[in-house]
């Protein structure tokens, strides 16, 4: 039994392939030379056509490759293979043909067959992968394609399949682990919650860190609303609603690869946008004999972890929101109700996909349409998440020199979520006191039950009524199109053009009830929000190709030349009303007191860029490329900037042929430079209307920047790919640093004495380096079982080298949300630290003291104190494993280091709920020393005032958060399982069939208090590292168990 | 072939559309980038009028005017005297100097000018020159000379004798264009923005009067106090009640940001209740008679015996039955649907000076030099106006149960010796402006205390200045023994932002607040 990593197997088996290898190319060799001495009699044979008929396989596994092109070289002819693997090629003239079979994953194949006139030729393709992949075709910017050997930058690929089967809704939270140095945050656990992709960690500390998403070549708005917009003056700041990124509109089913372009270095091409890296998707077109495909999947969703609160001790007395848990012990026999756990309920989801595709019987056309209908429930009762798409796609060849190819994706969702935060049920869930049953949630009368004798506008709401009255809606109907020509005017290369229109509408509807405790609630009678957002971009883009041309013999060159322009419109009008007439009806024209508000944003950016690319002898290949983009957002004068990139890529191991014996490999180094722009209108003033008496206007809180410039990211990267064991064993690494100057600011704070109280400046500057690796392996390949192994490590550091001016500390006030903690950095700092009022020191670190109570000191100032969300790193470990007809998939997340704010757990504490508070009647003795003036000496007073909990509560009241900040949080989590059962083929008549059950997120192992430390208490339209790491009342992400088959006929 | 050439040839074309015209986007559709100059206006109205209330919840406990009772522990933390810490609480009218204020008075006064009108640009100065006063009334040192540079991140302050001379030079500037009728001087485009006297540029003319008169007046404990002068700017000011300028607030506003911050509605002082030092000015205790105004401006207790606290004792063995009212005039914080009484009503109109007030200054000034007949006179008139507007603020709230102070009641008191006694003294004045004063004009009110150094005597009867203030006995740890005479300056302007500028001045002392400010030392 081969075993991976047996040194005499591996040499074993290497000598066989070696041996297969040097046969196959001994008789291509062979089959070329007598083509050459038999010479002109194929072409003179020319007369009448013949056909050739082929089918293309996996050369390890032996199984039919659907969806490879197959080209007659040198001329248009070009066919995919069908969903057998096979293709047909007719009308062909007689003679010989150099047939070229490619398909992204593989490595490419070509062959040489002749045609006799009235004939079939029978063919066979095998096109190989591997763990390093070097031969393999991969798409790269601007929906080129190329060989890895290729390519000097890092980027990786996901398949659509592994997209798919991972089961998510949102097809970002499925990205997790499967790409080193990818990392998804989620803000809750809800259907519809929104995901953020950050790739190689945080540069920007106060915009988007987001990579750009690319479909077919174009982009696509994966924005998060930023409730700015809404027109009720109690705004929600990106926090309390998980708000949906707009990514998750598309279907996973119907991605047919992701590829990730993880720096600047491999998105130049896509310049201002993709400074972040791009996540470059490619959808599914149809194919011939693809016939009917229908899959389905029924998920049950259980509760993950839920919080454990402590029943010992019973209320004495209300705080400002809801009781406080001081009083004596509940006595014995007393009634607890199991509140928390039986607020959850089990959540169904079904999942229906459809899918016919084919092709013309010359393939000249194909086509693919599809639908898909998703409906989910929550575990949080009232919560669900319902979307349909429906997608067409066609390529044709119009002409000779004309292919058409056109895709149409729409999508319309429905999804209700709960609040989340202090004004969110979760809280109310946790306060709620377990001697009074939650589910009573209404009065015989039909309102809110209260319990407290606070005002209903200071009470805690209940759960049930939170989730019941106040409402959080969203629906949003999208229609991408994406229309592209290409022209194959002469041989040496091509033009290509793209228009693509991405439109959506999305109507929210946020409730505050006039019963609830919630501002907004019982304050102001009710408050209505609606929102109704219309955004579309447009996008335009022409490339020019130039094929590649021999120099020299060992010398080739290859360009390219393009342009973009784009524009993206987004409007807003915001409706509120509040003063609710009657209290249930949910409508404007229920409200006493309205408000609107329109807001409009556009941006154009318009870019010329080009690439060059040169090889020498097929493994040494040096890319430069330049991009200029106009923009509209930054100050004629300074809004034109060009950039810069260089990559080279060296195959060592085929110019060191004595090398190459031992392993493959392939080294790599890119530079590049990219701009970024401002948001709209930042440089300009602006006035606003103002709510005051009388009304008039006045600036806003941020001041105008007409010298606004665009920031500057120069990065570079340096790389290896090698595969040993005759490529069985794969690795890619990754080192990459990245300096972020000239950053521009939005939103930082100053002295007042400027006139504003923000300012949008260029000035910080941050830097990023990191590592990452990917470890591919096929340890065990069997005829009927077979093991592959994928680890994907990340490292990624973000440092603050430099804030505008001598300003000391940048911050989100988003961020600021709990107590005294935010994610405030400084230069020296992590991009992802936290500040805070934490307990003021003596020079020794000793916590300081007062005497007067015994407790320790806050200091007045937001302050550093070495805390850092950033994880050492992180570890995505996929197993495949495929068995007869069994199939098994694995994918475990690991993370180490990275502290995580349990704000939650500080909630629960200052009321007396959580189970730390359980030995409250301890006498205790803080820690410290006295601030009594010695406490800078060498010999400052220790503190021995003695302090009991359960009588001074302000030893909990006042503790600081910084006891809640939990540092090193590691984690180890099943992301997902999937087992696949292969039917028998022709089982009920169709071309295949399997069964297959997934497991989402089915268990978590971390040192973290808390529920789920994979959190982040702002929306992803929070800039910078927002609040990222940050827990507080947050519904943490169910365990969910799919079942589900997949048929084609 | 053709068609395909015309084709590449289109696709280059579309190549170079890199125009201008194109990426023009920037004209911000949600927000004119200017506006005409009266539309900056009403909000700054707005502020000035309101942004000494927000503040006054503050300096209305450092001044005794009222407190948030405790029950177990510690006073809070400003009826110590003390400051909350890292927060913008007391920095009110920082932020609308400087921001809502700030560059838009700068927009307003250079269009003003630019179009020739005069009245506009002369109360353009009369904000330019409140905003410096305000300040320096309260946090001594101000930035002023590097004010407004939004490419600066560091700020020098400058000194407080300084600001006082900004503000006497930008009154003059003001008396100076409001007493112009030339240029393009209109009351109806005035009005569009002025609610307060719809475009009179007489009152404002006053109003500019009056102001000038109170920042003389500061300079009390100065050599070149001139109160003569101080006494003719206060007979060009306001002429009577009907000249106050008053705010009444629309309440249009959902997020009911246009109500009277004390009104009901807004709900800030619902928590708060009178000191024993208030009622004791007026229940007789310190001037023998008991004043009308005092059931119609405090609040009784459910037992109908009007009452104060004791900051340094809060609710002390106070029963429920004998614990005053919120101002309201409800037990607990209730109240807040019901019709309230005087400044707290959402109807109330709430003034940014007073022809009362200024009657105050004008007696004050009057017997510095010792014309005591004439200071009589005014200090009479200064009660006798303040009589009126608690009627007539009552009157507003139209709440039945608070009576109005009839002519007679008015007479008796006006004519009780205890109130017009044969020697009229700085104790009698003072303590009256503080009634006067008493819940709105808290800036001012302040300046008087610090003026008098909250308990100087009064140098003819003996008895304090201000008759039976204390000094609260449990003062912060901070404040070293010290009472307090200055707002630290807005934390989350200066404190974070603009320490290198505080240093200069010592602003980060920890008992920086009780530095006692220039215009009050000799």
């Amino acid at each position: 039994m081969y075993t991976f990593g047996d040194p005499t197997v591996t040499q074993h088996l290497q000598g066989d392939m070696k041996a297969i290898h040097h046969r196959a190319a001994l008789l291509l060799g062979l089959v070329v030379a007598a083509i050459a001495l038999l010479g002109a009699p194929a072409t003179a044979a020319a007369q009448g056509s013949g056909t050739i008929r082929g089918t293309v396989v996996e050369a390890q596994t032996r199984r039919p490759l659907p969806g490879a092109q197959v080209t007659v070289v040198g001329t248009q002819r070009s066919v995919p293979t069908n969903e057998q693997g096979a293709f047909l090629l007719v009308g062909l003239p007689a003679g010989e043909h150099r047939i070229a079979v490619q398909l992204i994953g593989y490595g490419a194949d070509e062959q040489t067959v002749t045609v006799t006139a009235g004939e079939t030729a029978n063919v066979e393709f095998e096109l190989r992968t591997d763990a390093i992949g070097l031969e393999a075709v991969v798409v790269t910017a601007l929906g080129q394609t190329a060989q890895q050997r290729a390519i000097g930058t890092a980027q990786q690929t996901v398949s659509g399949t592994d997209i798919a089967q991972a089961q998510r809704e949102n097809f970002v939270t499925a990205l997790q682990g499967r790409v080193a140095g990818l990392e998804v945050n989620t803000t809750s656990g809800v259907p519809g919650a929104g995901a953020a992709i950050m790739i190689r960690g945080v540069s920007s500390i106060s915009g988007s860190n987001q990579p750009l998403m690319i479909i077919d070549g174009l982009p696509v708005d994966n924005s998060t609303t930023h409730t700015g917009v809404f027109a009720s003056t109690t705004t929600f700041e990106n926090r309390g609603v998980a708000f949906t990124n707009r990514g998750a509109d598309f279907n996973p089913e119907d991605i047919e690869s992701i590829t990730v372009l993880k720096g600047a270095e491999a998105a130049a091409l896509y310049g201002i946008d993709a400074a972040n890296g791009a996540i470059v998707i490619t959808t599914k077109r149809g194919r011939a004999g693809g016939g009917l495909e229908y899959s389905n999947s029924f998920r049950v969703e259980l509760p993950g972890r839920t919080p454990e609160l402590q029943k010992v001790y019973g209320p004495s007395s209300e705080g400002s929101s809801t009781y406080l848990f001081w009083g004596t012990p509940y006595p014995e026999g007393t009634t607890f109700f199991n509140n928390v756990d039986g607020f959850f309920e089990t959540a169904f989801t079904q999942k229906h996909n459809i899918a016919f595709s084919g092709a013309s019987d010359d393939n000249r056309i194909n086509y693919r349409i599809a639908a898909s209908s998703v409906q989910q429930s929550g575990v949080v009762p009232n919560t669900n998440y319902d979307r349909i798409n429906v997608t067409a796609s066609s390529q044709a060849d119009a002409t000779s020199w004309l292919r058409t190819d056109a895709s149409i994706q729409y999508a319309t969702d429905d999804n209700n979520q709960p609040y989340n935060g202090i004004d969110g049920a979760f809280l109310g869930l946790l306060a709620w006191p377990d001697t009074i049953n939650a589910r009573d949630w209404l009065t015989p009368a039909g309102l809110r039950r209260r319990i407290t004798s606070l005002s209903a506008a200071a009470e805690q709401d209940n759960p049930y009524f939170s989730v019941n009255r106040n409402r959080n809606n969203s629906k949003t109907t999208r229609t991408n199109v994406n229309v592209g020509l290409t022209f194959l005017p002469v041989s040496w290369g091509n033009i290509q053009t793209r228009v693509g229109v991405d439109n959506y509408t999305t109507e929210r509807e946020l409730v505050r009830h006039p019963e609830s405790g919630i501002p907004g609630g019982a304050n102001t009678n009710g408050t209505l929000d609606r929102v109704n957002e219309v955004a579309r971009s447009i996008n335009v883009q022409t490339l020019v190709n130039f094929h590649r041309y021999n120099l020299t013999d060992d010398i080739g060159v290859s360009a390219m030349v393009g342009n973009q322009i784009s524009d993206r419109k987004s409007t807003v009008a915001a409706l509120a009303g509040s003063d609710f007439l009657d209290p249930n009806f949910v409508s404007i024209n229920n409200t006493n007191l309205r408000s609107s508000k329109t807001t409009i944003a556009q941006r154009r950016l318009v870019s010329a860029f080009g690439q060059l690319q040169f090889d020498y002898k097929n493994y040494l290949y040096l890319t430069a490329t330049g991009r200029n983009d106009w923009t509209s957002t930054i100050p004629p004068g300074s809004n034109s900037f060009f950039y810069p990139s260089l990559s080279a890529s060296f195959v060592f191991s085929d110019a060191f042929p004595s090398v190459g014996e031992f392993m493959t490999g392939k080294l790599r180094a890119a530079w590049a430079e990219v701009g970024k722009d401002a948001p709209p209108y930042a440089y300009r003033q602006a006035l606003e209307f103002k709510p005051t008496s009388y009304g008039g206007y006045g600036y806003g809180f941020t001041g105008p920047n007409p010298n606004l410039k665009p920031e500057f990211a120069t990065s570079y990267e340096i790389g290896a790919e090698l595969g040993f064991f005759d490529n069985r064993l794969g690795l890619d690494a990754t080192y990459y640093r990245k300096e972020t100057r000239d950053q521009i600011v939005t939103g930082i704070r100053s002295s007042y004495a400027t006139g504003f109280i923000l300012l949008n400046v260029n000035g910080a500057s941050t830097r990023n380096e990191g590592v990452e690796l990917t470890l591919r392996g096929t340890p065990i390949l069997r005829s009927n079982f077979a093991w592959d192994v994928q680890a994907n490590f990340t490292r990624a550091r973000g440092k603050v080298l430099a804030l505008p001016a001598v300003l000391p500390e940048y911050y989100s006030s988003d961020t600021w949300l709990y107590g005294n903690v935010r994610n405030g950095t400084a230069p020296g700092l992590s991009t992802m630290s936290l500040t805070g009022l934490f307990y003021e020191r003596n020079k020794n670190g000793d916590i300081l003291i007062d005497p007067a109570s015994g407790l320790p000191i806050r200091t007045t100032s937001f302050v550093d104190a070495g805390f850092d969300r950033q994880p050492d790193f992180l570890i995505g470990l996929s197993n495949h494993f495929e068995y007869k007809r069994f199939s098994l998939d694995v994918l475990l997340d690991i993370r180490k280091g990275g502290d995580i704010f349990n704000a939650t757990e500080h909630y629960l504490t200052a009321r007396g709920l959580s189970k730390r508070t359980l030995d409250r009647d301890q006498p205790r003795v803080i820690k410290g020393v006295l601030r009594d003036g010695l406490e800078n000496t060498d010999n400052p007073t220790p503190n021995t005032i003695v302090v009991i909990p359960s009588v001074n509560t302000s030893y909990y009241l006042s503790m600081s958060e910084e006891n809640f900040i939990e540092k090193d949080i590691n984690w180890l989590r099943l992301k997902d399982v999937t087992l696949t059962y292969r039917l028998p083929q022709g089982i009920f008549g169709s071309r295949h069939a399997s069964v297959y059950v997934t497991g989402t997120e089915l268990f978590l192992l971390t040192n973290y208090s808390g529920l789920d430390p994979l959190t982040s208490a702002t929306s992803a339209a929070s800039g910078g590292s927002g609040g990222i790491g940050m827990d507080y009342g947050n519904f943490p992400v169910p365990i969910g168990i799919n079942f589900g088959f997949r048929v084609g006929f | 072939m053709v068609r395909l050439r015309v084709l590449v040839l289109a696709a280059f074309v579309m190549l170079g559309t890199a125009c201008e015209n194109f990426l023009d986007v920037n004209d911000n559709p949600n927000a004119p980038e200017t506006v005409t100059a009266n539309l900056y206006l009403p909000p700054m109205l707005h502020w000035v009028v309101m942004a000494p209330q927000w503040d006054g919840r503050f300096i209305g406990r450092y001044t005794e005017q009222w407190v948030i009772p405790h029950t177990t522990g510690s006073p809070n933390i400003w009826s110590r005297m003390g400051y909350d810490r890292s927060s913008d609480n007391g920095a009110q009218q920082w932020r609308d100097v400087y921001w809502t204020l700030g560059q838009n008075l700068i927009d307003l006064m250079t269009k003003a000018e630019a179009e020739e009108r005069w009245d506009i640009l002369g109360v353009g100065y009369i904000l330019k020159a409140w905003g410096w006063l305000a300040l320096t009334t309260l946090h001594g040192e101000i930035i002023i000379q590097q004010a407004f540079d939004v490419t600066r991140f560091e700020f020098d302050y400058d000194t407080q004798e300084f600001a006082y001379q900004e503000v006497i030079r930008l009154l003059d500037e003001a008396i100076a264009n409001l007493q112009r009728t030339d240029g393009r001087v209109d009351a109806t485009y005035l009005a569009v923005g002025d609610k307060i006297y719809n475009g009179d540029r007489e009152k404002w003319l006053k109003v500019a009067y009056g102001l000038k008169a109170m920042a003389l007046n500061h300079f009390s404990n100065k050599p070149n106090y001139d109160p003569a002068q101080i006494i003719a700017l206060v007979d060009q000011s306001l002429s009577s009640n009907a000249d106050d300028p008053l705010f009444t607030y629309p309440g249009n506003d959902p997020g009911n940001q246009d109500r009277n911050f004390w009104g009901r509605t807004r709900g800030n002082i619902h928590t708060y209740r009178q000191t024993q030092f208030v009622v004791e000015l007026m229940d007789g205790t310190q001037f023998g008679a008991e004043d009308p105004r005092m059931s119609r401006m405090l609040a009784p207790a459910p037992d109908g015996q009007f009452r104060g606290v004791d900051p340094d004792v809060g609710w002390g063995a106070l029963s429920t039955e004998e614990r005053p009212n919120n101002f309201h005039g409800y037990p607990e914080s209730g109240g807040l649907g019901q019709p309230g009484r005087y400044l707290f009503d959402d109807n109330s109109k709430i003034p940014l000076i007073t022809y009362s007030q200024l009657q105050f200054i004008k007696a004050e000034a009057a017997l510095r030099m010792g014309n005591e007949p004439l200071a009589r006179e005014a200090y009479l008139e200064g009660i006798s106006s303040h009589i009126d507007f608690v009627n007539a603020r009552n009157a507003e709230t139209g709440n039945p149960s608070v009576t109005q102070i009839s002519e007679a009641e008015k007479a008796a008191f006006l004519a009780s010796p205890d109130i017009n006694p044969p020697t009229l003294t700085l104790s009698h004045i003072m303590s009256q402006k503080y009634i006067a004063q008493w819940a709105w004009g808290h800036n001012e009110l302040w300046m008087d205390m610090r003026r008098y150094h909250y308990t100087d005597m009064d140098p003819v009867s003996g008895t304090q200045v201000f008759r039976g203030f204390t000094i609260p006995t449990n003062l912060d740890t901070d404040n070293n023994g010290k009472p307090v005479q200055r707002l630290r300056p807005r934390y989350n302007s200066e404190y974070v932002w603009n320490r290198a500028g505080l240093d200069k001045i010592g602003g980060l002392a920890p008992d920086y607040h009780t530095k006692p400010l220039w215009i009050t030392e000799p």
